[in-house]
């Protein structure tokens, strides 16, 4: 069952979206497809959120945006991770991966 | 979207927003024709897909929108909000603020008045005060002969023009009875170098102003307005002035009711004309000399374009011009230079006052914040940014201080209506009001109070773990000590002792003049003035008969003790130190005869009760060959020691019509003619009348001398009918008068510190109170667990105290440098007196126990059952 973005955590979509930008510069529709494939169609981020998300995550100054030639030949806004992006993520990652191990071991010791 | 919201750049990047969701939709319908659909199915199902663009441009747009007014808007409601939930919280903070802003304002606005703003005048700035000085002597010479004063405006190139006035207070005789008035007598150019247009009617023509020519006289508006009831056709009606001879005058216009000048009580303004016989003499000493500087010429280029030009004259004339300098200063400097470090101090001292103001609301809003510390971790924890909760914060301190400062305008308003009753001979007091620009440094004032009082605060209580605070539930926790808020307190604390030990100073220095025995008795005396005319000094022999037959006329009176005139009041006598000389032989060569010099006549020492040490009272008459002078105790020690003294002739080293030759008549003792504050110098008096056409009169009666005040009148009105006696005071309040500076001062001070003593002790009790609010629980298990009652007392009421001791400390250390300042406004008690400070620093202790005491007892009574029953 595909996940929506209203189930998503605060904030998870944010590091999801971080962590894409990471492999390179890439377009918005580039990262909605790869968000697609890498969950195996579990998630699908909608474009209203989507869209939203990457302009508040430029302003914080966590992607550089530049304008470019996209695979077939049109103008495309391409993003891409900036320093201080690069430790967010890194902070994000950690606080998620501490979060994820406590559910897990609850869940785990429940059992 | 309501289309108030105020935002930038709402529209610039729409373009970017549609190529880039175009670009999505695209590659959309290039997959989808891909997936072997037609490109007309493609593009909708597309477009489909991707929902709603224009609602994903809008959210586009909210991630780039600032919106300030919206964002104020919603702080300010959100303060508002915060003021209105806790009333009596915010009321404290109002009030104090309200009191501290609005005395600041008061003061701020009567040093505006006074010392900021320009004089009234069309560019003020450029009007100066001249005056000559002589460079041998230290006398009261500043006046200038009429031929001077038109060489100096002659041969200056710094003046735009140059001009000169006296005063005297004569009677005006044109209507039923004889009423007093002060004219000024004015050189030519007066009008000009002011700046000043009558309001109704002209200036002077050069006919008026020249010997011979048409009689003019210009009138105040207030002497329109009583006299003539404000008649516009009062020109060319006349003024009889019958003070000496009757001289009538045309009246060719009104002043402005903002022309004061000289003073407030000026009523007409008369022409001394040119080319008359007194003219050409360069020794007497007339007028008093302003002059208007010519645009964008400075001080010392004036000052030495005036040397030059007496130089010049002290080359044509040396007999009379040698020894003369000249010294130029601004008039504004003139006349308001003498208060300026009071009212400055005041201004630090009420400066002093808002600090311990805003301090006490700072250790207010810390103990709210740590209240509010859940509230503020709940809207971090949504996601609220820093700065935007700092802003609402400080939007709260910015509403407090606000409605502070509008309830302060008000404070201001009445304060500054007390200030001016109680300065009423304060420079241009009557300038005072609240104005635009007050109003401006008022909401100044509170930005100022919002960021000392609001911004600490705020960014401290963000600063928190916000994890941290939300874990903690309030009642788990170990009370803080709250070092911070203990700090403020000793920092009020501190102030507050400064402010004291300022205001114990002046006290103590009034206290100190109070015990001063001046040498002379002013009680029962009453002094008054009769008109007189400086005309009548040209035959001085009838002017001798004329006042001294006023004094037998009064000495008749019975109740009347004695009658003496003088040329100035015991106590309030300007300094007239002159050179003299002994005309009979010998005097120590090499030794300078310095002397204050005084003119009385006889009866005087009977009026003043100064002791006859030795010899005789001055003698009736004119002149002093014939009348003789006295000298004090200090003249007779310090330049005739060991010699005879009576017998002794005495007078000026350079010639002076005034002073001598005279036979030393007589020893007196020591007074403090000058001022109650100043030491008796040495001092001749100079006996007789003639020279001075408006003495002072000194009547000493045996009762009440207010209730002889009409007798006397009426007494000088059968003899002299076409005089007024006008200026009636008694004495000792004279004297009192002349220390009002000092009074308000010391006043106004002690007020201040007395409010900053309160603040200080609102704020120990208040911070006191809350660690005990805080600290109840751990009370009441310790007395569960058997702590006596008076220990926890003795605990809370230490921890108050220890505070105020330090506090006490630092402000002792402070006052020390502070009071130093102040030496030269003290009389009889060091700057930093001990016994002052001690006493200060003992009030502020009793005072702050008293704070302590009750809620360190308010802890005590705790019930340790009812505070564990609440776990």
């Amino acid at each position: 069952m595909p996940i929506e973005k209203s189930d998503l955590l605060q904030g998870t979509l944010d590091m999801l979206i971080l962590k894409i930008v990471t492999l390179g510069p890439i377009h918005g529709y580039g990262i909605s497809q790869r968000l697609r494939q890498i969950s195996k169609e579990v998630l699908l981020v909608q474009q209203g959120s989507l869209y939203p998300a990457l302009h508040r995550l430029e302003k914080r100054g966590w992607l550089a945006a530049e304008w470019g030639e996209s695979e077939n030949g049109r103008q495309a806004k391409f993003y891409k991770l900036s320093a201080k992006g690069k430790q967010q993520l890194k902070k994000e990652e950690w606080n998620w991966n501490r979060l994820a191990g406590a559910v897990a071991s609850i869940l785990q010791t429940a059992q | 979207m309501p289309s108030w919201r105020f935002s930038f750049r709402k529209r610039t990047l729409d373009p970017q927003y549609d190529s880039e969701l175009r670009f999505h939709i695209e590659k959309l319908t290039d997959e989808n024709i891909a997936a072997g659909m037609t490109r007309e199915e493609a593009r909708r199902r597309a477009v489909l897909e991707f929902g709603g663009a224009e609602q994903i441009k809008e959210e586009l747009r909210d991630v780039q929108r600032i919106p300030v007014l919206e964002t104020a808007l919603k702080n300010f409601r959100w303060a508002w909000r915060f003021v209105r939930k806790s009333p009596s919280f915010s009321l404290v903070v109002i009030l104090t603020l309200a009191l501290g802003i609005g005395a600041n304002s008061a003061v701020f606005s009567a040093i505006d008045a006074v010392l900021l703003r320009p004089l009234p005048y069309p560019e003020g700035d450029q009007l100066m005060r001249l005056e000559q000085f002589h460079r041998k002597v230290q006398a009261p010479l500043g006046r200038l002969a009429p031929a001077r004063l038109e060489d100096w405006n002659r041969m200056n190139s710094t003046f735009q023009a140059i001009t000169g006035y006296y005063t005297e207070d004569e009677s005006e005789t044109s209507g039923i009875l004889p009423e007093k008035v002060t004219a000024a007598f004015v050189a030519p150019r007066f009008l000009q170098v002011w700046g000043v247009a009558p309001e109704l009617g002209r200036d002077f023509t050069p006919e008026e102003q020249r010997w011979g020519g048409p009689s003019a006289v210009l009138i105040s508006d207030r002497f329109w307005r009583n006299r003539f009831g404000a008649d516009p056709s009062v020109l060319g009606r006349k003024v009889t002035l019958d003070t000496s001879n009757k001289f009538s005058c045309a009246i060719v216009g009104v002043m402005p009711p903002s022309f004061l000048f000289p003073d407030r009580d000026a009523d007409l303004w008369i022409p001394t004309p040119l080319g008359g016989p007194y003219t050409e003499n360069r020794d007497v000493t007339w007028y008093l000399t302003i002059g208007r500087l010519k645009r964008g010429v400075s001080l010392q280029q004036a000052r030495a374009d005036l040397a030059t030009v007496q130089a010049q004259l002290a080359n044509a004339y040396p007999k009379t011009d040698a020894d003369l300098g000249v010294s130029i200063e601004p008039l504004k400097e003139t006349t308001v230079g003498g208060v300026r470090s009071s009212l400055w101090l005041l201004f630090g001292s009420v400066s002093v006052l808002l600090l311990i103001a805003c301090t006490n609301i700072v250790t207010l809003l810390l103990a709210r914040a740590q209240q509010r510390e859940h509230e503020i971790s709940v809207r971090f924890s949504l996601g609220a940014p820093r700065a935007a909760v700092v802003l609402q914060l400080l939007t709260e301190a910015f509403v407090l201080a606000l409605a502070g400062a509008v309830l302060g305008l008000i404070v201001a308003g009445a304060a500054s209506k007390v200030f001016e009753f109680l300065a009423g001979n304060l420079p241009r007091v009557d300038e005072i009001r609240l104005d635009a620009r007050i109003v401006l440094y008022t909401l100044i004032c509170s930005v100022v109070a919002t960021l000392l009082c609001g911004l600490f605060p705020a960014i401290r209580s963000t600063r928190g773990n916000l994890s941290n605070s939300l874990a903690k539930t309030g009642r788990g926790q170990v009370a803080g000590r709250y070092p911070l808020q203990w700090l403020l307190v000793g920092v009020q604390v501190m102030l507050a002792v400064t402010l004291l030990a300022g205001a114990g100073l002046f006290l103590k220095s009034f206290q100190a003049l109070e015990r001063v025995s001046p040498g002379f008795d002013s009680s029962q005396v009453l002094t008054f003035h009769v008109t007189g005319s400086y005309a009548e000094t040209a035959n001085p022999r009838t002017l001798a008969q004329r006042i001294d037959g006023t004094i037998d006329a009064l000495r008749s009176e019975p109740g009347v003790e004695a009658v003496a005139t003088s040329s100035g009041l015991p106590g309030l006598a300007r300094n007239y130190e002159v050179e003299l000389r002994f005309t009979d032989g010998e005097s120590t060569p090499g030794h300078k005869i310095l002397a204050n010099n005084r003119f009385i006549s006889d009866g005087y020492l009977a009026a003043t009760k100064i002791p006859l040490l030795e010899g005789e009272d001055c003698r009736k008459g004119f002149g002093s060959q014939e009348t003789g002078a006295l000298v004090n105790r200090s003249f007779a020690n310090a330049y005739l020691a060991g010699s005879a003294v009576l017998g002794r002739h005495l007078q000026a080293a350079m010639s002076n019509a005034f002073l001598g030759p005279g036979e030393i008549r007589g020893i007196v003792g020591d007074a403090r003619e000058e001022a109650v504050n100043r030491e008796p110098t040495p001092t001749v008096y100079w006996c007789g009348n003639g020279f001075d056409p408006d003495p002072y009169y000194m009547v000493r009666t045996r009762t009440d001398p207010m209730t002889m005040t009409e007798t006397l009148r009426r007494k000088v009105h059968d003899i002299e009918p076409g005089r007024s006696v006008f200026d009636v005071k008694l004495l000792a309040a004279r004297l009192d008068e002349a220390f009002g500076e000092e009074r308000l001062r010391t006043l106004l001070l002690s007020f201040f510190a007395a409010t900053a003593l309160s603040l200080a002790c609102v704020g120990l009790y208040g911070t006191l109170s809350y660690t005990v609010s805080v600290r109840r629980r751990e009370v009441g298990l310790r007395l569960a667990l058997g702590a006596l009652r008076e220990q926890i007392i003795k605990q809370f009421l230490f921890q108050g105290l220890r505070v105020t001791v330090l506090g006490c400390l630092a402000g002792w250390g402070l006052a020390v440098a502070f009071t130093r300042g102040l030496s030269g406004m003290l009389y009889g008690v060091s700057p930093t007196d001990v016994a002052t400070l001690s006493a200060v620093i003992l009030l502020v202790l009793v005072v702050a126990g008293i704070a302590c005491l009750a809620p360190a007892v308010r802890a005590a009574r705790v019930d340790p059952m009812q505070v564990l029953r609440e776990e």
